[in-house]
């Protein structure tokens, strides 16, 4: 199945280099096992960093030309519904959580989905195509190491969990046989919504546990036989949901 | 017509068969990669590479030189002498078999010599199979040579026994010369041709430059196929230098790797590299097994990938190589083995990305921010917080730069530095460093395989170090030393370095440090790898020990052969497991000495030594002990030089 991967403009946390994002990396490997030639697309001002994918397991790279700091989210539009209507259209767009340069806001994927009328599923740590021919079927990541089974219909976008299996080792050879396709920006047709509403910041209360996780008052329990304070550990844990019998 | 006259047809014979087995060879080494070769300087250095580099190196081991020297001068003085033989008139002489006969007796003492390695137990180093038969034959070709020959400068008195003698020399002689494809007399020609066509003749010219001889040769980056994946991808005389190897196992008793129980034996690496090019091993390999050793599929071929489970080589043994250099500098047959050990991992990193999990984390660091550890490089400089140290980017120059390294990141190696610091400062030496300019030198990604990442490196670093003025490159890390003085001028950037160790001794010899004695504390050296065998410098780390009046032990293996702590090579980011773990086989050869303290001149060895648990004496760099005894003498009123910064809390 045809897959574009989405790499950001992300930095090295230390050096403040270009960089390629780990969790990227990571839905390069996931693509990698759903298409043997898995492309990425990267809007921005060069390749420097993302070109890195390559040598994670991408087969080709598509960079649109923008200048430094300019919203990607209109290019990456327009190229995929070029690619979408085009004779090949990619059935699953992969991206990361967030990019990773310090201001993102973590929308892209979400708005680009509104943008292109396609499902988006969040958080996905495993993958394989499903029974049904135009299905995915996605493991998704839950709170507290749950996880949901989801089959999704394609065309679709999918975000990328840090808990999915390692990226592929970065091997230089094949970064460098890789294949970078360099577009001008495209005028964007498609209607995006990026004026996605700014408010000023506003102080909220915490969001407090209710199932009794306080200290003291009823929970506190000054020595207790060693088999009752270990049923009272036990049903404070299934309490909350941090340990379950027969629920796997 | 009596039997001697057929031993000149006899040694025809073994020539023609040897010829035709040997072909066979040369037809695999053919398959090889092309290498620029000087076959005339290479021919005109052969008897002095023969008679002078490798007998020394075969003559550390008496039995050894014992035995070769006249089973080789024997058999190639009755081999010679017989071709003359094949004229007729000369065999009537009974002198000329009296001749024939002597050397056959010389060979023949050859021959009891090596049996005498073998039997009635061989070392445990040596091989078996056919290389233990090798005796049988060669004893039967001598006695059965030297009888016949025998008999015919007493003028034939017995025909018929003369025959009788005759048959069991010719199908022994025909033996040895059908092994010369697989077996053991590969090495005569192998080995001979190999010295004149060697990959680095430079080794044999003992005033060349280091880098020729032990810095690694620059990758093209542009290659098709970076590094090697099969034997086709080694130069042919690469394949020519893994046919030579006489299974002496030399190195392998030498190898930290095989010591310590990872599966690596140097000797059985190079055993199946020479097999891998004809597909296999042709009889089953008769030396010591890899310590446990992994399975593997078996695969070989001339196109047939090398390393891989499905292959010949495990990539575990692949990743215990230290690269310590210790088999190279053993080996009789002059091989190089981190040079094919090194291609190997090249194309496995660059190639694959296939190294062990944990490497991956030094080399995606080196690529996000040119530091192994991942620290910022701004931090390098942190641990001297309270000393005078300069940066050269505030001054432009200074008579010696001096080079940091990773040791700056580490609590230990900044021990060491802050020592060797306040010891320049002491001695008023002119010294600045590149702070926050200075990227690692490389030698972690050069060795695991990461050419990519060392040629930027070497660049940007030559580019830092092209902006200032200074005469010398002063460091404490022979890794840094090694990479920036014999491997850095490919790349543009030459160099005067010095290693801490050869600086300060310097210093002290002049007299502008006054060190007091500290005398009554027994000491034993560690050699690091790649100061001694790589740069072989031995002596002032030493002569520096010896000043400070310290009671010098030495370990049995130390100088050029001393062994490795384990630390080099990117081995402890590999973590190959192992019965134990190299540096715990160093400290057990410290304590033997008795000494109370190991002195060391390098940070991966202070790291590996003191990461030995239990009572162990105490691991110190030469410059803390310097800096001990200067202390030391400042203690004492006697006019001694006040102190230019603040002690460090
Ligand atoms: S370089 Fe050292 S560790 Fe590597 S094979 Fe040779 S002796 Fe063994
Ligand atoms: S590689 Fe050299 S030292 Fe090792 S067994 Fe072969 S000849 Fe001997």
């Amino acid at each position: 199945m045809k897959t574009i991967v989405l790499l950001s403009d992300a930095r090295n946390p230390v050096s403040g280099r270009a960089q390629l994002s780990r969790l990227e990396a990571q839905a390069i490997g996931l693509a990698a096992d759903l298409d043997e030639t898995p492309q990425g697309l990267h809007v921005g001002p060069g390749e420097e960093g993302v070109a890195a994918g390559l040598g994670h397991g991408l087969r080709g790279l598509d960079v649109v030309e923008a200048p430094e700091g300019e919203d990607p989210l209109p290019a990456l539009a327009a190229f995929l519904k070029d690619a979408l209507s085009g004779d090949a259209p990619p059935a699953l767009v992969l991206c990361g959580r967030r990019g990773e340069g310090g201001l993102e806001t973590g929308l892209v994927p979400y708005l680009l989905a509104e943008a292109l009328g396609l499902p988006i599923l969040a958080d996905a740590v495993a993958m394989r195509p499903g029974e049904a021919p135009g299905t995915l079927v996605v493991d998704q990541a839950m709170a507290k190491g749950a996880r949901r089974r989801i089959t999704a219909r394609l065309p679709a976008i999918v975000t990328v969990h840090p808990l999915s299996s390692p990226p592929q080792p970065f091997a230089f050879g094949r970064m460098r046989r890789g294949d970078i396709r360099r577009h001008a920006a495209a005028v964007c047709e498609v209607p995006v919504d990026v004026g996605a509403g700014e408010r000023p910041h506003r102080a909220r209360p915490k969001l407090m546990r209710t199932a009794g996780t306080a200290s003291g008052g009823a929970n506190l329990h000054v020595g207790p036989e060693p088999e009752e304070a270990a049923r009272l550990i036990l049903a404070y844990l299934e309490e909350n949901g941090i340990r379950g019998y027969g629920r796997g | 017509m009596t039997a001697a006259a057929f031993l000149p047809w006899l040694v025809v014979a073994m020539l023609l068969v040897a010829a035709v087995q040997i072909g066979r060879r040369v037809r695999l080494w053919r398959g090889g990669k092309p290498a620029t070769v000087d076959w005339f300087a290479g021919l005109k250095a052969l008897p002095k590479r023969y008679l002078v580099d490798v007998h020394h190196v075969v003559d550390r081991d008496k039995s050894a030189s014992r035995m070769h020297v006249p089973t080789a001068g024997g058999l190639v003085l009755a081999c010679g002498l017989l071709g003359f033989g094949l004229v007729p008139a000369i065999t009537a002489s009974r002198l000329y078999w009296a001749l024939v006969a002597l050397a056959f007796l010389v060979m023949g003492a050859g021959v009891v010599l090596e049996a005498r390695r073998r039997y009635p137990r061989a070392l445990p180093r040596l091989s078996l199979g056919l290389w233990q038969r090798l005796p049988v034959h060669l004893g039967v070709f001598a006695a059965g040579g030297f009888l016949t020959a025998l008999l015919a400068a007493l003028g034939n008195p017995l025909p018929a026994l003369s025959f009788v003698l005759f048959f069991p020399a010719a199908a022994a002689g025909l033996a040895l010369a059908a092994t010369t494809a697989s077996g053991p007399m590969r090495h005569a020609l192998a080995g001979a041709t190999h010295l004149v066509a060697h990959p680095r003749p430079p080794r044999f010219e003992h005033q060349a430059a280091k880098g020729d001889t032990t810095g690694l040769r620059p990758l093209d980056l542009e290659a098709d196929k970076l590094g090697a994946e099969t034997p086709a991808d080694f130069a042919w005389n690469r394949l020519l230098a893994f046919d030579a190897c006489v299974q002496c196992g030399r190195c392998e008793a030498a190898c930290p790797a095989f010591a310590a129980g990872q599966p690596l034996s140097p000797k059985h690496l190079i055993a199946d590299l020479a097999a891998a090019s004809g597909g296999g091993h042709a009889r089953p390999y008769a030396g010591n097994p890899y310590p446990n050793e992994r399975a593997i599929g078996g695969a070989a071929g001339m196109h047939a990938p090398i390393v891989s489970p499905d292959g010949i080589v495990h990539p575990d043994t692949l990743w215990s190589c230290t690269t310590c250099r210790a088999c190279v500098e053993e080996c009789p047959m002059m091989i190089e083995h981190v040079d094919a050990i090194v291609d190997l991992r090249r194309y496995q990193t660059l190639e694959l990305g296939a190294l062990p999990l944990k490497a991956e984390e030094p080399l995606a660091n080196y690529r996000g921010c040119d530091e192994p550890s991942g620290r910022p490089l701004y931090e390098r400089t942190d641990f001297a917080a309270g000393l005078s140290l300069p940066r050269i980017v505030e001054r432009g120059e200074a008579e010696v730069l001096l080079w940091l390294g990773q040791a700056a990141y580490d609590l230990r190696g900044q021990r060491t530095l802050k020592a060797l610091i306040q010891t320049l400062n002491a001695a008023g030496v002119d010294f600045a460093v590149l702070g926050g300019q200075e990227r690692d030198c490389g030698d972690l990604a050069r060795r695991l395989g990461d050419e990519a990442t060392f040629q930027r490196l070497a660049t940007a670093n030559i580019e830092i170090l092209s902006r200032y003025r200074f005469s010398r490159i002063l460091t404490a890390d022979p890794h840094a030393l090694h990479v920036i003085r014999n491997e850095y001028p490919a790349f543009g950037g030459s160099y005067e370095v010095v290693h801490h160790t050869a600086f300060l001794a310097e210093l002290v010899e002049s007299g502008r440090l006054a060190p007091a004695s500290l005398a009554g504390r027994t000491i034993t050296y560690h050699d690091p790898c790649y100061l001694g065998r790589y740069n072989g410098e031995v002596e002032a780390p030493r002569a520096l020990l010896d000043a400070l009046g310290l009671e010098r032990r030495e370990m049995a293996r130390s100088g050029k052969r001393s062994m490795c702590c384990g630390g080099g090579g990117g081995a402890p980011s590999a973590d190959i497991p192992g019965d134990t773990r190299i540096p715990d086989i160093r400290m057990v050869q410290v304590k033997e000495t008795g000494a109370k303290t190991v002195a060391v001149a390098c940070p991966q060895c202070t790291a590996m030594l003191e990461g030995v648990t239990g009572e162990r004496p105490e691991v110190k760099d030469v410059a803390e002990l310097l800096w001990e005894a200067i202390e030391a003498g400042r203690r004492k009123p006697a006019g001694a030089a006040p102190t230019r910064e603040l002690q460090p809390a």
